[in-house]
């Protein structure tokens, strides 16, 4: 046996493997370093206030993003919940009763639609979306359940939260459909022939069932949330970037990335403004972190699960 | 006999239901096709083939066509290589404690906000250079798509049958060799698919660039090292200004956007059955 | 009504996937409270008979039926009947055990029962459910089990769960897919054993790929191949005597 030479397998991943780790991680520390001076000078009230005021003199300016912060989880919120039986209504349209060519159709326009540059979304709704909301989802909305806190106030643009919420809400339900679809259609035959074999009807059987794919849906749900409070353009050309902390979904709000999109340009101007926007960021990231890591591995569990 | 009349309409009720919410799930595609393509055309109609080709003053968005194919390139270049190697590396280790730290770092990264990237190669590249540039906004790009190529290249070489390995090393070749030329190419439609499939979708990029490239709409780039435009970031600046023209000009631009995205995509999704998103 | 002495009766029966016929005009008749074995060479149709008996072939949207299968004297083939309604007089048990894992034991036991709306309070459903895992002899086993998931059980008990689940709903005929299958001999003889008790309140049909199975617990046997019936008869006589050569080359062993 010849003396082993160092692996050229090896040699050519490796470097590419710790390129990739040293992407991340450096993207981690530089968020972290930036976001010091933001720490120091306001500490945790940086996430917990809200407060925006950019002045010339850096002694002067204040900053809080929790309206942001807020404006991320309810948009993210209300666009989860529209999208959920979107996706669930369309996973089992799909599964159960679609006539196999439509099945075809319908699987790829759903894949087409997760791809679509986001900014075309954006143009879309600033254009078409939001006044036709405005016209007929938010103004009736006012008129008749303005003693709601939802919906105290009415809308004079139309660009607000409830708009990101339902535009995220059709840019994510693909995402979820595709992982409760694949989900829906994993299982195996023989629960299907059993819940028939007791006398269910299809509603039935489909409900007996989504009760064993719960997790997966869970996990749809999680990841639809990370891909919607991460989304940047399209949220930002429709929430109406202001600084409201308020339970009405009527009125215009900010996200933490439509933060960062529309203020991070002329940051520099200001003292500490920057060092703002990457601890908003690091926010950010470590949201997504924890959401994704939740979603990735409650699916990859429950996958794992259902093959035995 | 009432009874199971209930169950009846619940189970009528259930499939009108369903029916309902998936085709509500994909009508705002045929809304959003339709009105891009609707509003798209009459500008670019009006305007003719400067629109394609002229800069921002004459009326067209060529620079940003140019910027958009520039960026996507700069960004296949960087990314392509790196990624291949780590999908191949995530294929080879699926067990082992770095393969699947690896694999889970991978799906991390496609799902992270983009937004997020742009900064950090802000931070890395435009700030030590003093300028955006096609090189940084290319940097961008590269990072989002590597994690595709990445997964793609993985998954679609997990579906070579295990025979096919025990052939490549039983021929006595090194590893590389059996990987790179023996098992890699089994699978180098499913690979070629994820390269394009993360190519168009890199190509309608937004936030990434929103730092990183700048911008340039008024003359064509001609320099890596200076700012450049694109046709996503165009349409985000054309949107938000006050002008008619302006968003006129912003449906024109979507619509070649979309015709570009749409042009890669539906072929590629055609020829095969799954795809990651 | 003058077939009512039989259970199961079919006339002309011919199951279809697109243009492969699977069963070829099988007339048969399964007396009520006996163990009928169905038995015949993997890829026969016996299953796909079997699934024909409960309209859960329906489920393969390929599948096509003519003919007749009567259910104590009534086609269930007939215009206007409801699917569900033949479901809840057969019960099924598969070649997979298939308790559903997301359900309790006690859940899987119930969940035919509730859907259905057969019982009418608490009580009468644990006390429907304690007689189900009673006849399928289970109770001893599970008594302090039925909150846990039925991915504790061993392969026999989770098949002699899905063999409660069937009965809960009280119905009249058991059809069983090769329910050994995938068994352990000992919980093979335990099911086997049950069968002998069933059949005194039941109809049983059992598909089965094994022919000392059939001989050990059937009282009538039929035989398939390619679809065809090609003989049909008391137990012991077609062992003892088959009529066909292709009967004796499968009891041999020749025909696999």
């Amino acid at each position: 046996m010849k003396i082993r030479k160092p692996d050229l397998f090896q040699i050519i991943t490796y470097p590419a493997v710790i390129i990739v780790f040293a992407i991340f991680i450096s993207m981690l520390i530089t968020f972290l370093i930036k976001s010091l001076p933001a720490f120091d000078m306001y500490g945790f009230n940086l996430y917990a206030k809200n407060v925006w005021i950019a002045a010339e003199n850096p002694d002067n300016e204040k900053y809080g993003i929790l309206a942001a912060i807020w404006g991320s989880i309810y948009t993210s919120i209300i666009a989860v919940g529209v999208a959920l039986p979107l996706s669930i209504g369309y996973s089992i349209f799909v599964v159960d009763y679609a006539p196999k060519k439509v099945k075809n159709v319908l699987i790829i326009l759903s894949d087409v639609m997760a791809g679509l540059p986001t900014i075309i979304y954006g143009v879309w709704a600033v254009f078409f979306l939001v006044p036709a909301l405005k016209d007929n989802i938010m103004t009736p909305l006012y008129d008749t359940f303005s003693f709601i806190p939802l919906f105290s106030e009415p809308s004079i643009s139309g660009f607000s939260i409830m708009s990101a919420g339902i535009l995220l809400s059709i840019m994510v339900a693909p995402f979820a459909s595709a992982i409760i679809r694949e989900s829906y259609q994993m299982i195996p035959f023989k629960y299907k022939e059993a819940a028939f074999s007791l006398g269910l009807t299809r509603y039935e059987t489909t409900k007996l069932l989504f009760g064993y794919i719960k997790p997966a849906v869970y996990s749809g749900m999680i990841l639809a949330f990370g891909r919607a409070i991460g989304e940047t353009v399209a949220v930002s050309l429709v929430v109406g970037n202001a600084f409201n902390l308020t339970a009405n979904m009527l009125a215009p709000g900010y996200t933490i990335s439509s933060l960062i999109a529309n203020q991070f340009g002329n940051a520099f101007i200001y003292g500490h403004m920057t060092s703002v926007l990457y601890a908003s960021g690091l926010f950010l990231f470590v949201i997504g972190l924890g959401v994704n890591l939740l979603g990735i591995y409650k699916l990859r569990r429950w996958r794992k699960n259902v093959e035995i | 006999m009432s009874k199971f009349d209930i169950r009846k309409i619940k189970e009528k009720l259930f499939l009108v239901t369903v029916a309902a919410l998936a085709i509500l799930a994909v009508f705002p595609l045929f809304h959003i096709v339709f009105t891009v393509f609707y509003e798209g055309i009459s500008t670019i109609m009006a305007t003719g083939p400067t629109f394609i080709t002229g800069t921002l003053g004459e009326g067209g968005i060529g620079p940003a066509i140019v910027g958009t194919l520039m960026l996507t390139l700069l960004s296949s270049i960087i990314g392509i290589p790196i990624a291949l190697a780590v999908g191949i590396y995530a294929y080879e280790y699926p067990n082992s404690r770095i393969g699947k730290i690896t694999t889970t770092l991978l799906q991390i990264m496609l799902e992270f906000p983009t937004i997020l990237v742009g900064l950090f190669v802000m931070q890395l590249i435009v700030i030590p250079m003093g300028s955006y540039s096609v090189i940084a906004g290319a940097l961008a790009l590269a990072i989002i798509m590597m994690p595709y190529v990445a997964v793609y290249t993985a998954e679609s070489m997990s579906q070579i049958p295990f025979t096919f390995r025990e052939a490549a090393f039983g021929l006595g070749v090194n590893r590389a060799k059996s990987v790179f030329m023996i098992i890699a190419p089994i699978a180098k439609r499913g690979i070629l698919t994820g390269l394009l499939i993360s190519t168009a979708k890199v190509a309608g990029e937004t936030a990434p660039l929103l730092f990183t490239a700048g911008g340039l709409y008024q003359s064509y780039p001609h320099s890596f090292t200076q700012p450049v435009g694109s046709i996503s970031l165009l349409i985000y600046t054309l949107v938000q200004s006050p002008s008619i023209a302006d968003h006129q000009m912003a449906w024109g631009a979507a619509l070649v956007l979309m015709v570009i995205f749409l042009a890669v995509f539906i072929p590629i999704r055609m020829s095969l059955k799954e795809v990651k998103l | 009504m003058k077939s009512l002495e039989y259970a199961i009766e079919t006339r002309r029966l011919n199951i279809s996937y697109g243009d492969n016929r699977v069963i070829k005009d099988v007339d048969m008749k399964i007396p009520k409270k006996t163990v009928f074995a169905l038995m015949g060479p993997s890829g026969c149709g016996k299953s796909t008979m079997l699934r024909a008996f409960n309209r859960i072939l329906e489920l393969n949207k390929d599948a096509k039926v003519s003919g007749e299968i009567r259910l104590f004297g009534e086609n269930i083939y007939a215009p206007g009947v409801d699917p569900t309604e033949v479901r809840k007089e057969t019960g099924m048990v598969f070649q997979y055990p298939n308790p559903f894992p997301h359900l309790t034991v006690f859940e899987n036991v119930a969940i035919g029962l509730k859907l259905n709306k057969l019982v009418k309070s608490r009580d009468e459903l644990e006390d429907r459910i304690h007689w189900a895992l009673e006849k399928a002899a289970l109770l001893d086993e599970v008594r302090d089990r039925l909150k846990n998931y039925p991915s504790e059980l061993s392969g026999g008990q989770k098949q002699r769960l899905v063999i409660a689940r069937a009965l809960a709903m009280k119905p009249k005929i058991l059809l069983m897919d090769e329910p050994t299958a995938n068994i352990d001999p000992i919980g093979t003889r335990k099911i086997e054993e049950l069968l002998f008790e069933l059949k005194k309140d039941y109809t049983i049909v059992l598909v089965t790929h094994s022919p000392p199975q059939a001989a050990r617990v059937s009282d009538h046997v039929g035989f398939l191949y390619l679809g065809d019936l090609i003989e049909v008869g008391k137990t012991g006589k077609i062992f003892e005597s088959p009529g066909s050569e292709l009967t004796e080359k499968y009891l041999t062993g020749e025909l696999i």
